[in-house]
């Protein structure tokens, strides 16, 4: 097992005693499959960690099958990347496709993308805090599967503990409305069908509308009544959390939403800041690199901007550790997510924390919660949903918008009408990432660093900070190859790595 | 876990009618609830999306178990399921081993290319184990085996071509008889419907692709209420026949016009997509979904 971490040169401290390496493998209530080690050691009096590094362990090569398919397909097959965030992936494909046909897609069109990709935003962070992240605080009913679970560190009194998770069983009602929401319009979630490039599918008719009024007349209450008091209950008890999980400080976002037919004017702004700055920059797609040096992919393809990347997989390779390549802007990570969004937009006023993105993420899910009340208010019933439109014979063309957990693009090359490649950045490759060329750690692997471990058996204080990200990892390690006449070899036999688990 | 008098009397006077149960049925039900724990089931997550547990989680039925809560409360013991357990790393791992008899639900396929480490399942003592050890391990000792969705089943979209890691259905990788829920995601009616069975002990009539023939006999277009609808030359014509821009119903098994998708509230066709078909086995196929400008 030491020989995976990237630092296995530098184990052995000045006193000669290797340190200890705690590896927590699955983590689970995540998406996807990860696995996240972490030194610890006491500076001062306090054990906590000094270095993590964070694994993606699941491949899947989506790209690949995509090539040579109908450029349509991409739509219902990307969103299959994630059952979580599909209908990021469907309004990214759609973008893209939009963008390679010069299609302008009426206004009833995008605001229905909108309504099913706000819905799927909620879903998706409300099935976030209470399902997957609230149990590293809460202690759950006597069965599985909230037992075993780890007793360290929980410290709500008895009734804090009993509202809470008389919530998280409300929520799963709320997450549910949620998605029906969605499918009003989205057909079905997940997996919606209805999102194609130049519009959406179904008509618009007073009668969908008042049904998604009605589920949004139910979930505004429960973000605003229930989930945002939830959150200051808990800063009561875990207010140190505000102080842990900084992470790199330097945040992204493509923004999401748009209200109006340029893609001009976003709900959430398209910007960067670079050491949590309220100065909030530009972002130029061409400052996007990929590094490889720490991920399992040939070095003669480094720091390739996503559009000109090579992907070629290669094992063994000394200091590699992760399926995930290391996205950075200019040559920084970069967190991405509500936090992100809701500070570029000027929204959150805290600062960057474990506590601070659980925060973020659910004054956003109200805020969106909002716009969509809007947006309803704007349909045109019976009016135009689709814009017709052809498979250009040749095209490159890309789509930016936000995943629940982050940034997202995708790019697209059309070549004879067919995909001749296709690529996907996705958010939790941002936060998941690990070191790139100059060995800086990725935000997820910064943000460990100084986290206290109370009992190293049971290292809770690093899942709340791992999970403060909302990790999806279907998602991060997906992506294979963008760039021409790439080809993928698919090696065969074990990797060092598995031969010399220990 | 003991079942309350309240739990059991909710199933007795809720569920006989809308089971369709007997009164030898319902005694067993009852039985089964009053012995305290449900059957323990290990839902292990491979090469997927996790669409499949996010559509069960949006259960809404009129028919117990009504909703995803009384699943988990009541109708079974999830011993293991990585999205939702509160114990991580090893302590989850070893939550899996329960020592007993177990019903086991895979979701997402089993990548065998890399020697299978294009997924890990866990790290325990220092060891890696890739999801395919584990597959072949659990199915060994399963009394059941449920796989819920495509990937599982047959590969789905991760095995379609080139089928670049390698991924195979937990049927052939293992030799054993799966019982397949198909769908891309599966309706969460269908996965309820084959763990009600299975919790009471009632046999279930598979197909030739290993899928409950309960559920997937009927053809899609057989019900779909624009079946004698002109046929619709673009999108943006609800309403409309959508064979010529590509709609598989013809040759798709499932009931989605009837059951429709999210508590009813629409399914595919009927928000004037085409169906993709994917409940069939060979999903996504080679084709395009859709027949523009092709």
């Amino acid at each position: 097992m030491a020989s995976r971490t990237a630092s296995n040169k530098k184990l052995t401290t000045h006193l000669g005693v290797t340190p200890k390496v705690i590896t927590i493998d699955p983590v689970t209530r995540i998406e996807g499959h990860l696995k996240i080690q972490v030194e610890i050691d006491h500076v001062g009096a306090q054990q906590q960690v000094v270095d993590a590094w964070s694994t993606g362990t699941l491949f899947r090569g989506f790209e690949l099958l995509l090539n040579g398919r109908h450029p349509w397909d991409a739509i219902p097959i990307t969103q299959r990347i994630c059952g979580v965030c599909p209908v990021s992936h469907a309004m990214a494909a759609s973008m893209a496709l939009d963008a390679a046909a010069g299609v302008a897609v009426p206004d009833n069109g995008r605001l229905m993308r909108n309504i099913v990709l706000g819905a799927n935003f909620i879903q998706s962070h409300l099935l976030h805090f209470y399902h997957l992240a609230a149990m590293d605080f809460v202690e759950g009913p006597n069965m599985a599967p909230w037992k075993p679970d780890w007793s360290t560190d929980k410290r709500l009194d008895a009734a804090t503990n009993e509202t809470l998770v008389e919530h998280y069983v409300q929520a799963l009602e709320m997450r549910r409305k949620a998605h029906e929401l969605g499918a009003v319009f989205g057909a079905k979630l997940p997996h919606p069908a209805s999102y194609v490039p130049g519009g959406f599918t179904p008509d618009v008719t007073a009668a969908r509308i008042a049904a998604c009024q009605s589920y949004l007349s139910e979930l505004i209450p429960f973000i605003d009544a229930v989930w945002l008091p939830d959150l200051m209950l808990l800063a009561g008890f875990y207010g140190d959390y505000f102080e842990i999980g900084r992470g790199v400080g330097n945040l992204l976002a493509f923004g999401v939403f748009d209200l109006d037919a340029t893609g001009g004017d976003k709900l959430l702004r398209r910007g960067q800041v670079r050491n949590a700055s309220a100065q909030v920059q530009p972002v130029d797609p061409d400052a996007i690199t990929e590094h490889i040096t720490h991920s399992w992919y040939a070095d003669t393809v480094n720091k390739r901007p996503p559009a000109n990347g090579v992907t070629s997989p290669q094992y063994p390779k000394d200091d590699a550790y992760s399926w995930m390549k290391a996205p950075r802007y200019v040559k920084y990570p970069y967190e991405v997510g509500p936090l992100a969004r809701m500070w570029i937009n000027g929204d959150y006023e805290g600062g960057i924390s474990v506590l601070d993105r659980h925060l973020a993420r659910a004054q956003e899910a109200a805020k969106i919660a909002q716009a969509m009340a809007g947006w309803l208010g704007q349909l045109e019933v019976g009016g135009e949903v689709y814009a017709p439109n052809t498979v250009p014979q040749s095209a490159t063309a890309f789509g930016l918008t936000e995943a629940p957990r982050g940034a997202l693009g995708h790019w697209i090359s059309i070549d004879d009408k067919k995909i001749a490649s296709y690529q996907v950045v996705t958010p939790t490759c941002w936060n998941a990432s690990p070191r790139c060329m100059l060995g800086l750690r990725g935000p997820i692997e910064e943000a460990l660093i100084g986290t206290p471990v109370t009992n190293a058996e049971e290292p809770i204080e690093v899942l709340r900070v791992v999970h403060s990200f909302d990790p999806c990892l279907a998602c991060a390690v997906h992506v294979m190859r963008p760039g021409e006449g790439a080809a993928v070899e698919v090696l065969t036999g074990q990797p060092a790595w598995a031969a010399s688990a220990r | 876990m003991q079942v309350s008098r309240r739990q059991f009397l909710r199933y007795c006077t809720g569920s006989a009618a809308a089971l369709g149960l007997s009164g030898i049925q319902l005694k067993t039900l009852a039985d089964v609830l009053a012995r305290g724990d449900g059957p323990n089931v290990i839902w292990l997550v491979g090469s997927g999306c996790s669409g499949c547990s996010v559509s069960f989680m949006n259960l809404i039925s009129e028919q117990s178990p009504h909703e995803i809560g009384e699943v988990l409360i009541d109708l079974i013991n999830l011993a293991y399921h990585p999205t939702i357990m509160a114990a991580a790393g090893e302590t989850a791992a070893e939550a899996a081993q329960v020592g007993g008899e177990y019903i086991l639900a895979v979701e997402g396929g089993v990548p065998t290319a890399f020697g299978g480490a294009a997924c890990w399942a866990w790290t325990v003592d220092g060891e890696e184990a890739t999801f395919q050890q584990v597959v072949e391990e659990f199915a060994a000792g399963a009394s059941h085996i449920m796989c819920v969705g495509e990937c599982s089943a047959w590969g789905g979209i991760p095995a379609a071509p080139p089928n670049p890691t390698g991924v195979v259905g937990v049927s052939q990788l293992t030799g054993r008889t799966t019982i397949n829920v198909a769908g891309c995601p599966p309706h969460p009616d269908w996965i309820a419907w084959v763990l009600v069975r299975l919790l009471l002990g009632q046999p279930i009539t598979l197909d030739e692709y290993g899928r409950p023939s309960a559920l997937f006999t009927k053809k899609v277009h057989s019900t779909c209420p624009m079946k004698y609808q002109p046929q619709a030359q673009q999108f943006g014509q609800e309403g409309h026949c959508f064979e010529d821009l590509g709609c598989r119903g013809k040759y798709t098994y499932a009931d989605c016009p009837d059951r429709q998708f999210n508590g009813g509230v629409n399914w595919c066709a009927r928000a004037g997509s085409p169906c993709i078909g994917c409940a069939n086995p060979d999903f996504p196929g080679t084709e395009a979904f859709f027949k523009v400008d092709a």
